[in-house]
């Protein structure tokens, strides 16, 4: 299907709309649709399942007079992005029917948009607190335009409202049925705090629930209130390890925004840095998921492999982490000619080491027997919980920004996407492991034919509208909606991180699980915060308290066992 | 030097709290542990509870919903212990300053419950190891 007959196939539903702008923005495979929120319901499950369309995002909007819940597809084959504009124009008791009960990857952001903006949503399964704090009052929305100043703490009783069924049988008031596994929400080796509750029924996961906000900072809203230059230093910030991709998702959008062409040599420097954080980000998971099933050496080989990497940035950027590289019209800091030779020696270096380590991951029949078959996630699933990146990848959707909508200079390189269709553990392993052999070729490319010019153009204002950028973190496609006003600053800024929507997959990946293989699928998709620290199984019957220690210990147990039987 | 000085001063056995931070203080936390800089050669050591900790190791500006964990782990580290800010957030809560979520810095939320803590401070954004370890090797020494 290419534009034309996607725009006709959208026009099937045009009763229901009040426009539909294709080419949006000027820019080509953009399409904008808006209606009235009585009819949304009815054109996102047409777009969702009858186009079919891959659900992105939703971000929610206060506008002067009315709000506006903005639904964003992508239509990967021809990499068109489709924003459909929903208009609530009651202002006092804003409502809007949820999509979540055929789209359960909306479930979390529609919950999100409750919380920010006081938006409801008709027939939500589960309209519990997601994104602020527990103490956090009832009926203060942070993001709406009237909300206090945004270092300025609200006042009001605390919500009473459940965020979790329970917490610890210290609090608990009725008698559970089923023994629950507390999760989090604080952890060593890993990122950001978690807090996960695991239902059991003696081994086998039956029920998972998960509780976010500790790692909430309101990004969104401090960004509307810095210039638009100064707004990628802050979005490198919302995660360390995609310090790259989220600045260069937001610098798309404000320059398909701007109609800003940054010169070419920016987009291969653009594209090195990319690749060299994908690098380093795959590497760490790998020696993470080592660490997960009692392969430390495996921990220790990688992070080790993983220090040229970073030196290199550091050189390039001046920092290991937070390259602050990239702004509109181009890149902050040229990469030196002297530096190419280096790049492509460390490259060739590095490639041969991760040849060796794929190898023998890929030989060990250890993790064959450990990994295959382990936290499966199906190709039906992937596509309801609209996932994206590796985690996509290895459910057998070859989707990957870099190829359907090219940026940077991804279009003149040669690559391949890697899929693979099992969607179990095994499989998202070789899918990072082969993702950094294809992102040791992209580099060496692009080094290679890294052109000779300026690496940034003169940007003088950013004109009223809105637009979207994407890109493919390490973790999957990063997604920006930047409006703006006419003025220096943003007016809403949406942020979308690929672990947003790979994280709730766990309710298909988890569930059914025994709970020594859950340490693992939770850290195979490779999520952004912490999860496997300070797991304490509450068992009801035996009264048996394990820790986090004890189950990383069942984890591995299985390993030497697994070892054990395959030598005999 | 009492005892409990003493035993805090060699081999410090470190628990790491995330109270909201970006993960890159957090992965550059790990990078000590890992070949390049192995910290565990003078004894430093990543624990998996507070309670066996001699340090606690907070990266990140404290979230709302992290500040009551962040006390009750502060509440659970034997005494005496020494607390690390790592990064720009934990000393001040950096660029998230603005924040409506951001009830921080660490400093303020321990000192709450305990004003006569033992607080040290290492900026940067990340801090490099090197700093890290610069930064752990001083305030020892300063007890």
């Amino acid at each position: 299907m290419d534009q034309e007959e996607l725009n006709k196939k959208l026009s099937e539903i045009k009763d229901k709309l009040i426009s539909i702008e294709s080419a949006a923005g000027g820019v080509d495979n953009r399409v904008c649709l808006s209606c009235e929120a009585e009819n949304a319901y009815a054109v996102n499950k047409f777009l969702f399942e009858d186009v079919p369309l891959r659900f992105v995002i939703a971000t929610g909007i206060d506008s002067d007079d009315c709000f506006e819940v903005l639904y964003h597809y992508a239509y990967d084959e021809i990499g068109c992005m489709i924003t459909l504009k929903a208009f609530i124009r009651d202002r006092e008791n804003p409502t809007i029917e949820s999509i979540a009960l055929f789209l359960p990857g909306a479930e979390w952001i529609e919950r999100e948009i409750h919380d920010i903006l006081g938006i409801g949503f008709k027939n939500h399964p589960d309209m519990r607190r997601l994104i602020l704090a527990d103490d956090w009052p009832e009926g203060v929305y942070p993001l709406r335009k009237d909300a206090k100043k945004p270092a300025e703490r609200p006042d009001g009783e605390p919500s009473t409202r459940p965020t979790v069924q329970t917490q610890s049988p210290a609090r608990r008031t009725v008698p559970l049925a089923k023994p629950i596994v507390v999760v989090g929400p604080f952890h060593p080796l890993q990122e950001e705090m978690e807090f996960f509750q695991l239902t059991v029924d003696g081994e086998i996961v039956t029920d998972i629930d998960m509780r976010i906000s500790y790692n909430h900072r309101g990004i969104e809203k401090i960004s509307e209130s810095l210039q638009f230059d100064q707004v990628p230093f802050l979005v490198s910030r919302i995660c360390g390890i995609c310090s790259a991709s989220h600045p260069l998702a937001y610098v798309q959008a404000v320059e398909e925004l701007a109609s800003i062409t940054p010169p070419e040599r920016a987009l291969y420097v653009r594209t090195i840095i990319n690749e060299l954080e994908r690098i380093h980000s795959h590497i760490l998971w790998v020696g993470l998921a080592g660490h997960f099933i009692g392969y430390d050496t495996v921990f220790m080989w990688a992070w080790k492999y993983r220090e040229p990497v970073l030196d290199l940035l550091e050189e390039i950027t001046g920092n290991r982490n937070n390259y602050g590289n990239v702004k509109v019209g181009g890149c902050r800091e040229d990469i030196p000619n002297e530096l190419k030779p280096k790049i492509l020696k460390e490259m060739d270096k590095l490639e041969k080491k991760m040849n060796m380590l794929t190898k023998a991951v890929l030989d060990d029949p250890v993790l064959h027997a450990r990994l295959k078959g382990v936290g499966v996630l199906s190709k039906e699933d992937a596509i309801k919980y609209a996932v994206t990146g590796p985690t996509a990848r290895a459910s057998g959707i070859a989707i990957d920004v870099r190829r359907d909508d090219p940026y940077a200079a991804y279009a003149d390189l040669d690559w391949n996407v890697i899929t693979q269709p099992e969607g179990d553990v095994f499989a998202k392993a070789v899918v990072r492991l082969l993702e950094v052999l294809e992102a040791i070729k992209i580099v060496k490319q692009a080094v290679k034919k890294l052109p000779d010019g300026p690496v940034a153009v003169e940007v003088r204002e950013i004109p009223p509208g809105e637009a979207v950028g994407h890109s493919e973190a390490p973790r999957g496609e990063t997604f920006h909606y930047v409006r703006s006003d006419g003025g220096n600053r943003p007016v809403r800024h949406k942020v979308r991180a690929p672990s947003f929507v790979n994280v709730p997959s766990f309710r298909a990946s988890c569930i059914g699980e025994h709970i020594a293989d859950v340490t693992i699928t939770l850290a195979a998709v490779d999520p952004c915060y912490s999860c496997t620290e300070r797991l304490a199984v509450v068992d009801q019957r035996s009264n048996v308290i394990h820790d986090y220690e004890a189950l990383l210990r069942l984890s591995r147990d299985k390993t030497a066992q697994l070892k054990k039987e395959i030598k005999n | 030097m009492s005892w409990k000085l003493w035993s805090l001063k060699k081999s410090p056995w470190v628990f790491h709290v995330n109270t909201g931070a970006c993960n890159n203080c957090d992965i550059e936390i790990v990078d000590l542990l890992t070949p390049k800089f192995d910290v565990e050669r003078f004894g430093i050591k990543l624990v998996g509870s507070p309670r066996h900790a001699d340090a606690l190791l907070v990266t990140g500006g404290v979230t709302a919903q992290a500040a009551p964990r962040l006390r009750e782990v502060y509440r659970q580290t034997p005494k005496p212990c020494v607390v690390f800010c790592i990064g720009a957030c934990a000393c001040d809560k950096g660029i998230f300053t603005t924040g409506y979520h951001m009830v921080g810095p660490v400093d303020k939320i321990i000192r709450e419950i305990d004003p006569t803590a033992i607080i040290a401070y290492v900026p940067g954004c990340p801090p490099k190891p090197e700093a890290m370890i610069s930064g752990i090797v001083q305030a020892l020494s300063a007890l």
